[in-house]
């Protein structure tokens, strides 16, 4: 019965006060970003997915806002393109391999240069640690540390732990985006 | 009420169109949500933009894309058919296009909306790079074999504009292109409930995938010839193809491959004449055309395609008849006695009412008919030539214009006839047809001569074309005083200068003068000066200062003035565009610092340029301008064999000069082409040029040593000709050094023992001789010592030609009698078993005898016999003249007769055994 009511409650709410926002995902390549999109939008987990050529949107209900998540690709010749598609978004999620230490360096640059841009300018940024079902990940305190993300100001800064594997935490950042929403 | 609206306002908007408006506008496509139909219309308005060239610029192009790639969040399908459509305009001019790749990726998938599926993959195509195609070969290749014809249609022409970016990936599609292009399935089963006609039209599109399956798997081929024959034969075969366009492609195959090859030439024609009764019309007269267009095409082998043609001419449909007398017509031009069979069918078509077809049935009958018809044929004409279009007047006036070359008798009538329409309305092109055609009956039909310039001088009485003007006021000015009663051209110019534009007052001005200069008749002279002196007021500068010139010149004792005003000599046009082209061009720097040198031109006189362009006007119409797809013309056209010629010595010229010992042997006279005394991949490359002096001769090798880690030291060139009382050599120069792939010049001089005139012809033995030392790896210096060798390379021969010099000369038959009233004559007859027919004979009879073909014979228009006429000087200026006449059987090969006549002595023998 209290189904039912939640059922016409999400309706109303959907209804009257639906909102849709824009959200961006960007990271280096091959890490997680179209995966962590997927099972987001309540699809299975694949490990052997292609290279993103460009960019690819799916759209995530949850509750009364419907997320339009960008999905831009991560290799080096798409990353000038990334601005572009950040410019007057809700949030902007940044992913990062958390078990791929080589790679945090440019990821951290990369994050930085964007940040800087002026078109960007108060938007708010979620880093995401992924795959921390690996061992060998790092935990969220040293990522912040990693990335630098206390440099970051003028806006909100987050970072989660997450894994579009095992679907850990990934209430957590649908919470968060949402909250985002109402902005 | 909302859609009235928006209709007014779309329809106030496709009128003023305005690119910046619509760029603004374009803010539209970031709102949230997007409304498909606004979004729409904004698409059109940008369609309408780009397709009615409208250009975006490069920035706006891209911010346009990137704004239009985020439409594809909505999911409705008649938008993102728009999407893709603008996508696919916009690839071209915006940046990072590549960033959409993904996305339409998802759509050209299996499973997403039909409706779209094929403009993704069209669009996809657009925006992809080299680099990534080989990421969506999968996706294509299940495109192509798809059962919805739309798609694989749009895979299939994708495939062909991704073939030059993504060569080798695209290659690996060929079973599937084949697959679609048997089209074993049809989609009528598919799509068949749709009822009757529907199943009809989707079975028509489909036969549309075997036409872009052919067309992409000959781009596949076009490489390999075999590959390409075996598809000609696999696909022709009948039933195969359903897609009549998609065999007309394959008539076009099989006839580029005839031409190409003369092996394939006969299993080809098989092919086409089978196609000639094909159920479908188009390939019947694609094939048809195709026979007709044939290099050297026999008669036998052309009366099955006239025949196929005839029958369409008495088709109940005029766009049938309309093709088949089009084709009719080009083939009469220079195979009359073929098409007139179809007399009696054209003959019907003469008052068809359509103009189109009774122009050209009627010019197809003034080049078969016989020289009694003419005269009906034109009545017929003038009959209607009000009511056709300039182009189809054009067409007639060329065809008057070739018979009257032909049949020069009837000149008076088509005079009439020409002066009729040259009153009638008409456009400049269609005027300077007819005035040019006039040109042609003064220069080449002596008879008309006074008429047609009477006839001309009433036209610029009322002529609206300055350029016109000034041509004819020219002609007048060279002919009119030569004429009986040159007064009365005087009063018409003169008329000009009174009424016209400057432009056309000075060219009256100078016309006038020729009247004035070298005239006997003191009266005339004396009024031409009155006339210029009146000029002298004139309003502006050009025209005044020509008359000034020209009193000054008449005043002039009459030797100096002819000089300047009837100037009989020209430059060689054609060889003199050539120089200033190659000049212009020129890389190297030092060729701007001297001034273009005139004198360099070869000067011909009027009536040799005359000749010239008469047989270049007789032969237009003949195969010498066919077969554009044979590739690029040999460089053989007249006048160009000359100027190569000239071009290389003086090249050579030049390089020669530098060596102080060869300075005293006067100027070079002539340089042989570069004759490979070795294979191209031996160790030592050797190449020889003759060089021709005076009273010497002087032979120059240019040697590479491609043998890694070796240096050649004090290179010479040990030469023995084989007669030893001719030539006697005189200094060697040698190369010092050689490295490795650097290539160096021997020169060995000989000097004539029998005196300038004479022509020695001996072949000279070879042999290298060098001091080889090897290259130390580990310092890269050579070594100290090395040791002598010797290397034989293949004789050289100094033959006949190599004294001659192709000139060109107006008349053959003038040259001919002249060089055989006061030369010696010798002749040969010759076989030649290793030629593969006529025309190739003819090009290697020319490059051996390196002289000038004249008359067009450079041309073979039959496939079983022709006579070459061949025309040069020798280096110290004496004439010589081959006619050579051949005939080819498949047996024997190519018999020559072959006849030299040389106004020097020992000239002809010499040149004759250049061939043997």
């Amino acid at each position: 019965m209290a189904g039912i009511f939640r059922t016409i409650y999400d309706w109303l709410l959907r209804m009257f006060w639906a909102t849709e926002m824009d959200v961006t995902m960007i990271g280096l390549q091959n890490a997680g970003k179209s995966s962590l999109l997927r099972v987001l939008a309540g699809g299975e987990f694949t490990v052997d997915s292609i290279p993103t050529i460009g960019f690819n949107t799916k759209r995530v209900q949850k509750g009364h806002v419907t997320l339009k998540c960008w999905d831009l690709g991560g290799q080096p010749r798409f990353r000038p393109m990334w601005e572009r598609y950040c410019r007057g978004v809700n949030a902007i999620v940044y992913i990062v391999d958390a078990a791929d230490r080589a790679a945090l360096p440019v990821a951290m640059e990369e994050l930085h240069d964007l940040m800087n841009k002026a078109t960007l300018e108060g938007i708010p940024l979620l880093v995401l640690g992924n795959k921390s079902d690996l061992p060998n990940k790092l935990s969220v305190d040293e990522l912040i540390d990693a990335m630098e993300l206390k440099s970051i100001t003028h806006r909100e800064v987050s970072c989660y732990g997450i894994s579009a594997k095992e679907e850990t935490n990934l209430d957590a950042v649908l919470h968060w985006l949402i909250a985002r929403a109402s902005r | 009420m909302s859609y009235m609206k928006k209709d007014e306002d779309a329809d106030q908007t496709m009128i003023k169109l305005d690119r910046t408006s619509v760029f603004q506008d374009a803010r539209l496509f970031n709102s949230s949500p997007i409304s498909p139909r606004t979004c729409r219309t904004l698409l059109t308005k940008i369609a309408v933009l780009l397709f009615t060239g409208e250009q975006f610029p490069t920035n706006e192009a891209t911010t346009l894309f990137f704004g239009i790639s985020k439409l594809f969040q909505n999911k409705d399908p008649s938008l993102r058919q728009m999407v893709y459509l603008i996508l696919k305009e916009l690839a071209n001019t915006a940046e990072d296009v590549i960033m959409s790749t993904s996305i339409i990726m998802k759509d050209t998938a299996v499973g997403s909306d039909v409706l779209y599926r094929a403009n993704a993959i069209r669009a996809l195509c657009r925006i992809i790079d080299a680099t990534t195609v080989q990421g969506i070969e999968r996706l294509i290749k299940t495109a192509i074999v798809d059962k919805a014809p739309s798609v694989s249609s749009a895979a299939l022409v994708s495939s062909y504009h991704l073939l030059p970016i993504a060569r080798d990936v695209v290659r690996r599609w060929q079973s599937e292109t084949q697959e679609a292009a048997s089209g074993g399935k049809q989609s009528t089963g598919f799509l068949g409930f749709g009822g009757g006609s529907q199943a009809h039209a989707i079975s028509q599109s489909n036969f549309m995938t075997q036409y872009h399956a052919i067309g992409l798997l000959y781009q596949m081929r076009s490489h390999d010839r075999m590959a390409l024959v075996k598809m000609v034969q696999q696909y022709g075969t009948a039933g195969v193809i359903k897609s009549p366009a998609a065999l007309v492609l394959l008539v076009r195959l099989a006839a580029k491959l005839a031409q190409e090859d003369q092996g394939l030439r006969k299993p080809m024609m098989q092919m086409l004449d089978g196609w000639l009764r094909h159920k479908h019309e188009m390939v019947n007269f694609e094939a048809a055309k195709a026979i007709c267009d044939m290099r050297d095409v026999s008669d036998a082998e052309a009366s099955q395609a006239v025949h196929v043609l005839q029958l369409f001419l008495s088709s109940p449909r005029s766009i049938t008849k309309f093709a088949a007398i089009r084709i009719l017509h080009n083939f009469a031009t220079f195979k009359p006695q073929v098409v007139n069979v179809c007399n009696p069918d054209i003959e019907a078509l003469i008052s068809n009412s359509n103009r189109s077809i009774a122009t050209f049935a009627i010019t197809t009958l003034l080049k078969t008919g016989n020289e009694a018809s003419v005269d009906r044929l034109m009545k017929q004409i003038s009959g209607f030539m009000a009511d056709i279009t300039d182009e189809f007047k054009i067409t007639i006036v060329e065809a008057i214009r070739t018979l009257c070359l032909k049949f020069p008798s009837k000149q008076a009538g088509m005079l009439s006839f020409l002066s009729g329409i040259l009153r009638d309305e008409g456009g400049y092109e269609f005027k300077r047809s007819v005035v040019e055609s006039m040109f042609d009956l003064i220069k080449f039909v002596p008879d008309s001569k006074e008429d047609a310039l009477a006839h001309l001088c009433e036209f610029i009485e009322d002529c609206e074309f300055t350029k016109l003007s000034v041509r004819i006021l020219h002609l007048l000015g060279v002919e009119g005083p030569k004429t009986s009663h040159p007064t009365k051209f005087i009063r018409y110019i003169y008329n000009r200068v009174v009424l016209e534009n400057a432009i056309v007052r000075a060219a009256a001005v100078t016309a006038l003068a020729k009247f004035g200069v070298g005239q006997k008749d003191p009266e005339v002279k004396s009024s031409v000066s009155v006339l210029l002196t009146r000029c002298l007021d004139d309003t502006d500068d050009e025209v005044r200062d020509r008359a000034a010139l020209n009193l000054r010149l008449m005043s002039e004792e009459d030797e100096t003035a002819t000089r300047f005003i009837s100037n009989d000599s020209m430059y060689s046009l054609s060889t003199f565009e050539h120089q200033l082209v190659m000049y212009v061009t020129s890389n190297d720097k030092g060729t701007f610092s001297t001034a273009f040198d005139v004198a360099t031109i070869p000067v011909v006189s009027q009536e040799q340029a005359l000749a010239e362009e008469r047989t270049k006007k007789l032969t237009s119409a003949t195969p010498t301008l066919k077969a554009p797809s044979t590739g690029p013309p040999k460089g053989k056209s007249n006048g160009v064999a000359e100027a190569v010629t000239v071009a290389a010595t003086q090249k050579y010229a030049e390089q020669l000069m530098q060596i102080p010992e060869l300075k005293e042997y006067g100027t070079l006279l002539k340089s042989s082409a570069p004759v490979e005394l070795t294979e191209s991949e031996t160790e030592y490359v050797v190449t020889a040029v003759k060089h021709i002096f005076k009273e010497h001769i002087v032979l120059q090798y240019d040697i590479k040593n491609t043998l890694p880690d070796t240096v050649l030291e004090d290179v010479t060139m040990v030469v023995a000709p084989s007669e030893d009382d001719v030539l006697e050599e005189e200094f060697i120069v040698p190369a010092p050094k050689l490295a490795t792939n650097e290539p160096g010049i021997v020169y060995v001089t000989f000097k004539k023992l029998a005196g300038e005139h004479s022509v020695p012809v001996t072949s000279f033995t070879n042999n290298l001789k060098f001091t080889s030392k090897e290259i130390d790896p580990t310092t890269g210096e050579p070594e100290e010592s090395g040791y002598e060798d010797e290397y034989q390379v293949e004789d050289l021969e100094l033959t006949g030609s190599d004294y001659v010099i192709p000139t060109f000369a107006g008349s053959f038959d003038h040259v001919w009698e002249q060089t055989g009233a006061n030369g010696e004559e010798v002749s040969e007859t010759l076989q030649l078993s290793n030629m593969k027919g006529i025309s190739d004979a003819t090009e290697q009879l020319i490059s051996a005898l390196s002289l000038q073909p004249l008359e067009g014979t450079d041309v073979a228009l039959s496939n079983s016999t022709h006579t070459l006429k061949l025309f040069g000087k020798t280096v110290t200026g004496g004439r010589v003249a081959a006619l050579i006449k051949m005939a080819f059987s498949s047996k024997s090969g190519v018999t020559t007769k072959i006849v030299v006549r040389a106004e020097e002595e020992d000239v002809a023998p010499a040149v004759i055994a250049s061939l043997t």
